[in-house]
């Protein structure tokens, strides 16, 4: 992973893209734990919202690109629904299905979600929120961390959510049928909610969900060796150690090592890093400022790795 | 009134030189109004009597004239006269003496009681014998007489006076000048007075010389120690001076240095400690105290007991090199430091070796001191081995195997990650059906079936059979076991193979560890005995032992049986393998004893051995072994008898692998499984256990023959009650009924009542919880009158207003649009308004035309927690005395009669108390929240006793502001202790249940946190500290922000440890607690 992008010109490189145009191009690294995507082609198909729950950094996101990259394939058959629009032709090498992602905060309101007016030389204009974006487009609809969201996020998902499928856009007063190629999916993570924030039934009852967590040890050494360019042993080591970290979740940790912090841990290695250092400022600091508990998982560290 | 003899009187005087006659006129006005006619007649008279004792006597009639006048202020008539005479007797003696009383005079007699006077005169006269030089001293006690009893009880003087005389008849020099020293020193001594008096009068008597030096460094050294302790201190330098030590001084110096070194905990214990070595030699107890500060610095309290022990041992043996031991000059005493200033106590890395074993195992494991495990009694006796039951980890103590803490360190991780091993690769989840997965063939059934109908045949006479021809046994590992003629043998080779394969798997599965783990292996292997020496059946026990630890070259094979070896090798490198499970180490360990129990167990000659390499004995292979077996089984019939030997016994164990107990973990697991699940099948009775623990070779019961059966029986009861299992025919009273909670010796509480909360309570000794420690009651509080709260505001009426301005300011923030904004809710009208025209101007327009709320949206809840502890009733304007708790008694209703008796004088007040201002402080401060909406609970607590923990309800979070809680604050008052870390954690449990973002919690406290058991534990005294620590960052981690005020001016002592980084405030102006209640409040919330 780690390619030194390096132009001619030594200029910095980057594209630009409008947020219902942004289509997952390349095939993201994913490795199916389970039959994920299987469940997440057949509810896209049937126009079923998806949640996907798990702890941080255990690949949800990474998921949902994969998943926005496998739909949009040429090979991808997209069923019409009855009486919805005909089957498009599939040109070789067209990939249709975009990807909106937003990441969800506390601010984050309905009409950031929906548009606004702005102002123009000469008057108003309507601007499309990426959620209209999403839904006009046709795109996956990506909220991460839904939960953190305002209340008022709820007015929209709900009747994007069930059959009706529509975008109320209250300020326009228009109404919004998505796309067929539509879907939303949103995410969660059930271990760092306080009751509080915890998604109403009304809400959630509208999804099915799919369960992620840490994937087994031997899975996730693939994962890390792929991600991180790490060799075999190391990869393993860091899975075994990802293991190990996660039994003190309820110990004292809040939250266990998750992949991403392995393979950050492994592309330290790669660059050269030694193991036990790599460990210690990717993972064990990273994970707790208790000093009992950091020397605890160092022992553990330095048990794994020479 | 006449004149008469006043005029006869005058003439008398007269006769004097005229001073005389100059000072009674003088005194004369004077006197006249406090004396009748006919007392002033007595008085005057008494001056001429002084003044006619001898010729210069006039002198102290002139004194005796000047100070009447303020004497007489001070005593009524009858004392007064009793006074002057002391003077008339004394001038009698010497004139010089009688002035010095008189001109100190005026200011005792305002000081001591009149019935003291004599006595204190008295004192001055017994100074004085006669001598130019006694006259002297004597004349500067009476000097230095008004300072002492100003400041010292009327004993205290007496005790110093004969402490002077007692030094004047050695030297009058040094006795002046420790009277002059003594002057300044004794005032500033507490309770320790009477005992540095002891001391130097115990001083005086032989090496008086000392005394002056005493009085010179003992103020400054006696700062150093502990208020406590400074008398037993003392009383030590007495006792040191009655068996004739000298240098005095020096111990006092050396002794207070050293004890100022140490925390103020441990030193009453160093001081149980000298007082335990003067017993034996008190020489000994200056050099101890003058290393101590040099030892504490290499190692550990406890560890000095060690060190400490070891020199008390050598004393009686040989007093000299004792003496050099505590002295730290002797060889013995430094390497014994040097051990134990490198070895590790298990308690000071427990909580890293319990978490590392959780991440480890992914269980919840416990660690324990291997003592602990053997106190249970239930099979495991060794107290230096680790060990581990399935469910905890049991490590040694302490370890002292290296001169370095690291490598220490690492030893405990090797052995806790072999421990662990026996967890993680399942050591204990031997299962006899499930296959082998390296052994191809499955010979156990083969073996079973043999055996089992060996059994039946067996059986068939006693008439007991098994349908399924199955043996029976409770666990499986009891299964394998029960296959073997020689069940030590076989337990033997299992535990071998076991611990070859964990031992393998782990320098696989942890790298990391694999160089320590190799060096401890090494060192094991320096330590086995010598194969040659061993009969032939344990010398391949512990070939094998060797190759588990790694030693393959070089090994003494037994030439005759060099086939049998390198089978055993096949064996044995099988299980080096990391696909290899338990139920391999079964197979292996069958066919190992297959071998050996072939053999007969004799010693080889010597040179029946070479040294052979068995790194690569080549794989394993059934056809070879079974040719092998073929061919022993063929001489050993040939041969006739079953070829005896001497009888096997069990190799030495391999120290850092510990007891491994398979059938006992089992056996416990099966156990408490069968408890959980009643009703299905039937269970193990007692008689059953008893049995399958004497068929058990992991017990070696080192009873008699005779009392196995007694062992047995005890061990299947222990056994049992660790699985929860009733014992059957158990009665109340038997140790099996309700158990008794009410000491703070007793286990777990229970909540009896609606409303009592039981919590844990964090042991820092032991670097855990105590599951269900605390009581807590959850009382409302009674209603009183509002007058109160009523009279609260309106005295602050001028702060609340203030107070409540500043609240006000946070609340419009809130909903507060604010205008201007890039980026917002909707439109600012009037910037787009301005925007537009700008365009239309063609000038860039601002592009700032959003409004949008504030985003913080205020939504707090708040816990407030009264002190209520007694000490509350102390008043303010009179100072703050220190709470001394320390006599305070450990029996609950001594405790009880001990706190009303401190709470009575206080009863009846007119000054205002800490809780007054607790109470004033608390009714403006719900005026304030009241105005700001936040939701808040204010409770009070206080309690005696952990089974009583106080919760008082002055406002429940989720009660409305209401008249009622007006009248409960009326109700505040001081009650009994403070056990701070469960009232706090009730605390937690209200604000847990809110959903608010911020969560707050404020403690308000006077003073450390105080309870019976909670603060007075000896040398503990920083338990409930730690444990209020831990209750803080309990809340802390529930996203609870803890915040503690207290009045307690000693406060910085204790609240940064009990604090740590979390917010405290010591208020050094407790009449401030009013307004900087509310206000620190905003700070914390704003």
């Amino acid at each position: 992973m780690v390619e030194a992008v390096e132009s001619e010109q030594n200029e910095p490189q980057f594209k630009e893209y409008a947020i219902e145009e942004f289509l997952v191009r390349s095939e993201p690294y994913y490795r199916p734990v389970g039959d994920e995507t299987e469940l997440f082609t057949a509810a896209y198909n049937q126009h079923i919202p998806v949640l996907l729950k798990g702890p941080t950094g255990c690949g949800k996101t990474r998921f949902v690109e994969y998943m926005a990259w496998k739909l949009g394939r040429p090979m991808t058959v997209v069923r019409p629904m009855d009486g919805g629009r005909p089957a498009q032709e599939l040109n070789e090498g067209e990939v249709r299905v975009p990807l909106v992602t937003i990441a969800c905060h506390e601010d984050l309101t309905a009409s950031d979600l929906v548009g606004r007016y702005l102002l123009d030389s000469d008057g108003t204009r309507w601007i499309d929120g990426p959620m209209t974006r999403a839904v006009k487009a046709g795109a996956i609809l990506y909220l991460d961390e839904v939960v953190e969201a305002r209340k008022d996020t709820t007015v929209l998902i709900h009747p994007l959510t069930d059959h009706r499928r529509i975008l109320p856009v209250e300020k326009t007063g228009q109404i919004i049928e998505a796309d067929d190629r539509f879907l939303l999916c949103i995410s969660y993570n059930p271990h760092y909610q306080s009751a509080l924030k915890d998604l109403k039934h009304s809400t959630r009852q509208r999804f099915i969900s799919v369960e992620f967590d840490y994937p087994p040890a031997e899975i996730e050494a693939e994962i890390v060796k792929k991600e991180s360019g790490c060799n075999d042993d190391q990869a393993s080591a860091l899975a075994k150690l990802g293991e190990k970290v996660r039994n003190l979740r309820d110990h004292g940790l809040a939250e266990g090592a998750s992949t991403r912090l392995l393979i950050y841990a492994g592309r330290l290695m790669t660059e050269g890093i030694p193991p036990r250092r790599a460990c210690q400022v990717a993972i064990v600091w990273t994970l707790t400022d208790e000093p009992e508990l950091q020397r605890s998982v160092e022992e553990v560290v330095s048990s794994i790795f020479e | 009134m006449s004149n008469a003899p006043f005029d006869e009187l005058e003439a008398e005087l007269a006769k004097f030189p005229p001073a005389v006659l100059d000072a009674y006129r003088e005194a004369l006005e004077a006197m006249e109004t406090s004396f009748s006619s006919e007392e002033l007649l007595l008085w005057a008279k008494e001056g001429t009597a002084i003044a006619g004792q001898t010729v210069r006597s006039w002198e102290s009639a002139v004194e005796y004239y000047r100070v009447c006048p303020l004497v007489a202020r001070s005593l009524a008539f009858p004392s007064f006269m009793q006074w002057a005479r002391c003077g008339t007797y004394l001038s009698q003696d010497s004139p010089a003496l009688a002035v010095s009383f008189f001109k100190a005079s005026p200011s005792i007699v305002s000081n001591l009681r009149p019935q003291y006077i004599p006595r204190w005169a008295g004192l001055g006269r017994s100074l004085y014998k006669g001598t130019w030089k006694s006259s002297t001293l004597s004349g500067r006690f009476f000097e230095v007489s008004p300072d002492l009893i100003r400041n010292l009880p009327f004993w205290d003087v007496e005790v110093f006076a004969s402490l002077v005389e007692a030094l004047s008849y050695k030297s009058y020099d040094v006795a002046v000048e420790c009277l002059t020293l003594g002057k300044d020193v004794l005032p500033a001594m507490g309770r320790e007075r009477e005992a540095f008096l002891a001391m130097c009068r115990a001083l005086s008597d032989g090496n008086w010389r000392e005394v002056k030096s005493c009085f010179e460094v003992a103020p400054k050294a006696l700062q150093q120690i502990d208020e406590g302790q400074t008398s037993r201190f003392l009383k030590l330098g007495e006792r040191l001076t009655k068996v004739g030590i000298r240098d005095t001084a020096r111990f006092l110096t050396d002794g207070s240095l050293a004890l100022g070194q140490i925390p103020q905990s441990s030193q009453a214990h160093i001081l149980d400690l000298c007082e335990g070595l003067l017993a034996v030699t008190p020489e000994a107890v200056p050099c101890f105290l003058k290393s101590l500060d040099g030892v504490m610095h290499r190692v550990t309290i406890n560890q000095l007991d060690t060190w400490f022990h070891h020199g008390v041992q050598l004393l009686k043996d040989n007093p000299e090199s004792g003496i050099a031991f505590f002295k730290v000059e002797s060889n013995t005493s430094e390497s014994l430091l040097e051990t134990l200033s490198s070895s590790l106590e298990l308690e000071r890395v427990k909580g890293i070796v319990r978490l590392y074993c959780r991440a480890l195992s992914g269980t919840p494991i416990e660690v324990l001191n291997t003592q602990e495990l053997v106190r249970r009694n239930i099979g495991w006796v060794d107290e230096d081995t680790a060990s581990t039951d399935g469910t905890k980890v049991f490590l040694p103590p302490v370890v002292d195997h290296y001169q370095d803490k690291a490598q220490n360190f690492s030893w405990f991780k090797v052995v806790a990650t072999h421990q662990v091993g026996h967890l993680e690769f399942g050591s204990f989840d031997y299962d006899f059906s499930r296959p082998a997965l390296l052994f191809e063939e499955e010979r156990r059934y083969a073996l079973e079936r043999e055996r089992g109908a060996e059994q039946i045949n067996e059986d068939v006479l006693v008439g007991d059979v098994e349908a399924d021809g199955q043996m029976r046994s409770y666990t499986d590992i009891g299964r394998l076991l029960s296959l073997f003629d020689d069940r030590r043998l076989a337990f033997d080779l299992f535990t071998v193979l076991e611990d070859c394969r964990l031992d393998y798997r782990i320098k696989v599965e942890y790298p990391g560890i694999r160089q320590t783990a190799m060096d401890v292996q090494g060192d094991t292997l320096s330590r086995r005995p010598e194969v040659e020496d061993l009969p032939l059946q344990e010398a391949l026990v512990e070939l094998l032992i060797r190759m588990s630890l790694d030693q393959f070259n070089n090994l003494p094979i037994p030439v005759d049986y060099h086939e049998e070896a390198t089978i055993l090798a096949q064996i044995l490198h099988v299980l080096r393998n990391e696909a290899a499970n338990v139920e391999d180490t079964g197979e292996a360990t069958l066919r190992a004893y297959e071998i050996i129990s072939r053999l007969e167990n004799e010693t080889q000659p010597e040179d029946q051995w070479e040294p052979e390499d068995m790194e690569e004995p080549g794989d394993f292979s059934e056809e070879e072994f079974q040719s092998l077996l073929d061919k022993l089984q063929a001489s050993q019939d040939s041969s006739g008898d079953a070829g005896e030997g001497d009888p096997y016994d069990s190799p030495e164990p391999v120290d850092y692998r510990g007891d491994f107990k398979p059938e006992m973990v089992q056996l416990l697991t099966k156990l408490q499984m069968d408890q959980n699940q009643q009703g299905e099948g039937e269970p193990l009775s007692q008689e059953m256990l008893e049995q399958l623990l004497q068929d058990s070779a992991e017990l070696e019961l080192d009873a008699e023959q005779g009392d196995i059966n007694n062992s047995t029986s005890t061990f299947a009861q222990n056994i049992m009650k660790e699985a929860g299992v009733p014992p059957p025919n158990s009665q109340p009273g038997q140790g099996y009924g309700p158990l008794l909670h009410d000491d703070d010796q007793g286990g777990e509480l229970e909540a009896r009542e609606p409303k009592a909360y039981v919590y844990d309570e964090w042991d820092f000794r032991a670097n855990d919880y105590k599951p269900r420690w605390c009581v807590v009651k959850e009382k409302s509080l009674d209603e009183g009158d509002s007058a109160f709260y009523n009279d609260a505001l309106k005295n602050y009426s001028t702060l609340l207003s203030h107070i409540k301005r500043q609240f006000e300011l946070i609340m419009p923030e809130t909903f507060r649009k604010i205008y201007r904004m890039v980026d917002g809710e909707d439109i600012d009208l009037n910037a787009a308004l301005e925007a537009a025209a700008d365009i239309r101007m063609k000038v860039p327009p601002d592009e700032k035309i959003y409004w949008r709320r504030n985003k913080i949206e205020r939504n707090v809840s708040v816990v407030f927690l009264l002190d209520m502890s007694a000490s509350t009733a102390e008043a303010i304007d009179e100072g703050r005395h220190t709470v001394d708790d320390r006599d305070a008694p450990d029996d609950p209703v001594e405790y009880m009669v001990w706190l009303r008796r401190r709470r009575e004088g206080l009863v009846r007040r007119h000054y205002k108390r800490i809780i007054d201002l607790e109470k004033e402080s608390t009714a403006l401060l719900i005026q304030a929240l009241e105005s700001i909406g936040d939701n808040y609970g204010i409770y009070g607590f206080s309690g005696y006793g952990r089974e009583n923990v106080e919760f008082y309800v002055i406002k429940d979070i989720e009660e409305n502001f209401t008249e009622r809680i007006k009248r409960r604050i009326d109700k505040i008052t001081p009650l009994h202790a403070t056990r701070m870390g469960s009232a706090i954690r009730h605390a937690i449990t209200k604000l847990e249940n809110q959903d608010s973002p911020t969560k707050i919690m404020f403690l308000i406290s006077d003073g450390r946190p105080q309870d019976r058991g909670y603060s007075r534990e000896g040398v503990e005294k920083e338990y409930a500290v730690h444990d209020t620590h831990m209750a803080l960052l309990e809340a802390k981690r529930k996203d609870i922000t803890p915040f503690c005020l207290t009045v307690d001016k000693a406060g910085h002592d204790y609240l940064k440890e009990m604090c740590g980084d979390m917010g405290y405030e010591v208020l050094g102006d407790i009449w401030a607690l009013p307004e900087r209640l509310p206000m620190l409040y905003r700070q914390l919330t704003a």
